[in-house]
């Protein structure tokens, strides 16, 4: 009799090694610890703080005062300035930025170009404060470099209504780390639209204008997304450009906030908790927004 | 006329020659390959008849028009990428139905193309699904459908297997053949699997370094090889240094044994190197004496049993010869080191 020709299965589980347990040994999570410390120390406590003293009075009482406040006029003025100089310059910058970048990458710009361009970006896109405040004073300000060429050559900026130190000037001075933060966080997305794709589309019939329509803009719409709401919390919260730019001329609510911890007339800190607290709500509110864009659009990724 | 007219088309890139010189006529409904190793040109002489390449002279005449300077979505003319190219973002149906739409063709002839469509590649139950939920195979099926969806005038295809596994590339060449024969669509497939090349072809365009080596039909290719690259490139060769060439008589000597080999097409096509081979198949040989086969000499050096084939490596004087054998159930496989007596006959070989 012959023997069985069909050998028994290997038993594979005998064989390979073990697999990692989910939660590995402690050494692993030590490598994480830091991130977790901080996020404890500077995120949890501070929100914590933040809540608890929103409810309190100057004397630490409990109040419902400071958040019935938030509801006064030039509050609630700060907080629509601010919400407006946030998307004008999100969008703004996004535009520009994703334009930019665009060029370096599909475009077909020498490749040096781009070199040229990320470096500015990763510089320019932490650029700000003082600093940058500074460099806009002395190239548009009043009596800025500019300014004064552009007035020699028959154009005075100020004179058609252009000025440093309104919402538009702000948001100019903001639109330059706007602009390179996102040319540094849409530039891997676009490198990823891969170049069958558009030329499946062209084959198939597409105009250019198409291809990005229907297939490279929603392929891209999740990391323009992502993008948008980070410029958008990258101007929401920004201070001392605005501070050192305007000296508080232009009402936002980082500034509101500011006079009300460390101001001398204005000192309220239980109100400029409340103020941070709203900020935190408009935050939560933009970030609900585009997670629920964000999901709509990125349906077809892999779960 | 022919349908497709490729004719002269060259391309450089800077400086690098990609495409020399290259003429090719294709009949409508023909299944022509492009067969070559990495870097040969195939695929750039491809995507010049696609319009995303353009010629540095030549000209590429598709049904009596002249395309070469057209806009690729002004061809009609349909693709499918080696790493299928479906959109993300988009179903099966609508991958399959985007060059209908950008067509702006209604959307009721839309979804009854599509439906074809996924009958013709057997994935009815997957429309709605999205390219990320299908295997290589089915996603490669899918680009497939899309490329015809549109009815194109040729169907080009960029080494459409290559990324898929063997047994899958087996099956789907075997689909893309019967998808082809029942539209009638003439085709260009670019491969550097000689296999596929070979099974599913009407006739192949053999390419290395950017030139046309031979085009033939498959069998054409196989068995009348015109130069050594085509020779070696397609099917193993056993290529054996022989003296005392005479190509009149079709005679030469192979380890001092006279080989007879075949001379008819010696002088018309094939050139006789300065160092004399003899070229033959390892399928020719057999074991043992025959009348009126060539009859040589050699020892076993190396067995291989491969299933349906045993392969064995056999010294004849200094070269080493691959032997090809069709298993028999019967047979009793030489063992290393024996001496044995190897025939073939005169008709399958020829000097190089």
């Amino acid at each position: 009799m012959s023997s069985n020709s069909f050998s028994k299965p290997v038993d594979t589980k005998r064989d390979a090694p073990k697999a990692r347990p989910a939660l590995s040994g402690w050494r692993d999570w030590l490598g994480v610890a830091p991130f977790f410390l901080f996020v404890f120390l500077f995120i949890v406590l501070p929100s914590f703080r933040l809540l608890i003293g929103s409810f309190q009075d100057v004397d630490g009482n409990f109040t419902l005062k400071n958040f019935a406040d938030l509801m006064d006029p030039s509050i609630l003025g700060a907080y629509w300035v601010t919400i407006r100089i946030s998307l004008a310059t999100a969008f703004g910058g996004g535009l520009l930025g994703f334009l930019m970048a665009y060029a370096v990458t599909v475009g077909g710009l020498p490749r040096w170009v781009r070199s040229a361009l990320l470096t500015f970006s990763g510089v320019a896109s932490n650029f700000a404060g003082v600093p940058l405040a500074f460099a806009f004073i002395t190239t548009l300000g009043r009596v800025g470099m500019v300014t004064v060429f552009l007035k020699l050559i028959g154009v005075d900026l100020y004179d058609k209504g252009f000025s440093l130190y309104s919402f538009w000037g702000l948001s100019l001075t903001y639109m330059y780390f706007q602009f390179p933060l996102m040319v540094l966080t849409i530039t891997p997305a676009l490198d990823g639209l891969r170049r069958e794709w558009r030329e499946a589309a062209e084959n198939l019939g597409a105009t250019p204008f198409e291809y990005w329509v229907k297939v490279a803009l929603p392929i891209l719409t999740p990391s323009i997304l992502g993008t948008m709401i980070l410029l958008f919390g990258n101007a929401f919260g920004a201070y001392a450009t605005a501070l050192s730019l305007t000296g508080g001329f232009i009402n936002l609510i980082t500034i509101l906030i500011g006079s009300q911890i460390k101001g001398d007339v204005l000192h309220n800190v239980g109100l400029g908790y409340a103020l941070a607290f709203g900020m935190v709500v408009v935050m939560g509110v933009m970030m609900t927004l585009y997670y629920f864009l964000r999901r709509r659009s990125e349906r077809w990724l892999k779960q | 006329m022919s349908f497709l007219s490729i004719s002269n088309v060259s391309k450089i890139f800077g400086g690098v020659v990609a495409v020399e010189d290259f003429n090719l006529e294709i009949e409508k409904g023909e299944f022509v390959s492009f067969l070559g190793p990495s870097g040969c040109g195939k695929t750039t002489t491809l995507r010049m008849v696609a319009g995303f390449e353009l010629p540095t002279s030549g000209e590429v005449v598709l049904d009596g028009e002249n395309i070469t300077y057209k806009s690729p979505n002004q061809r009609n003319v349909g693709m499918v990428f080696q790493s299928y190219a479906l959109f993300p973002n988009m179903t099966v149906a609508q991958n399959i139905g985007f060059g209908l739409q950008v067509r702006k063709t209604p959307a009721e002839e839309i979804r009854k193309t599509v439906d074809e469509m996924l009958g013709l590649i057997h994935l009815e139950k997957h429309a709605e699904k999205y390219p990320f939920q299908l295997s290589g195979g089915q996603q490669q099926r899918v680009a497939l459908a899309r490329a015809l969806a549109i009815n194109p005038r040729v169907l080009l295809l960029d080494e459409p297997l290559s990324a898929l596994d063997a047994k899958i590339r087996v099956e789907l060449r075997q689909e893309i053949r019967r998808i082809q024969q029942t539209m009638g669509i003439t085709t260009i497939y670019v491969t550097h699997d000689q296999e596929e090349a070979l099974s599913l072809s009407d006739r192949i365009v053999v390419m290395s370094q950017g030139h046309m080596e031979q085009v033939g039909t498959p069998s054409e290719i196989y068995n009348h090889p015109t130069t050594e690259f085509v020779a070696s490139f397609v099917g193993q060769l056993n290529l054996l240094p022989v003296t005392e060439v005479n190509v009149q008589n079709g005679t030469c000597k192979l380890n001092g044994q006279l080989v007879r080999f075949d001379h008819s097409e010696q002088s018309e096509q094939r050139q006789i190197s300065a160092k004399p081979r003899l070229a033959i198949r390892p399928e020719e040989f057999q074991f043992g004496q025959a009348e009126a086969r060539n009859v040589v000499l050699g020892r076993v050096e190396v067995v291989m049993f491969l299933g349906a084939v045993v392969r064995l490596r056999v010294r004849i004087g200094e070269a080493l010869v691959s032997v090809d054998l069709f298993n028999e159930r019967t047979m009793i496989l030489p063992r290393v080191g024996d001496d044995v007596t190897v025939n073939f006959p005169a008709h399958a070989c020829w000097i190089m």
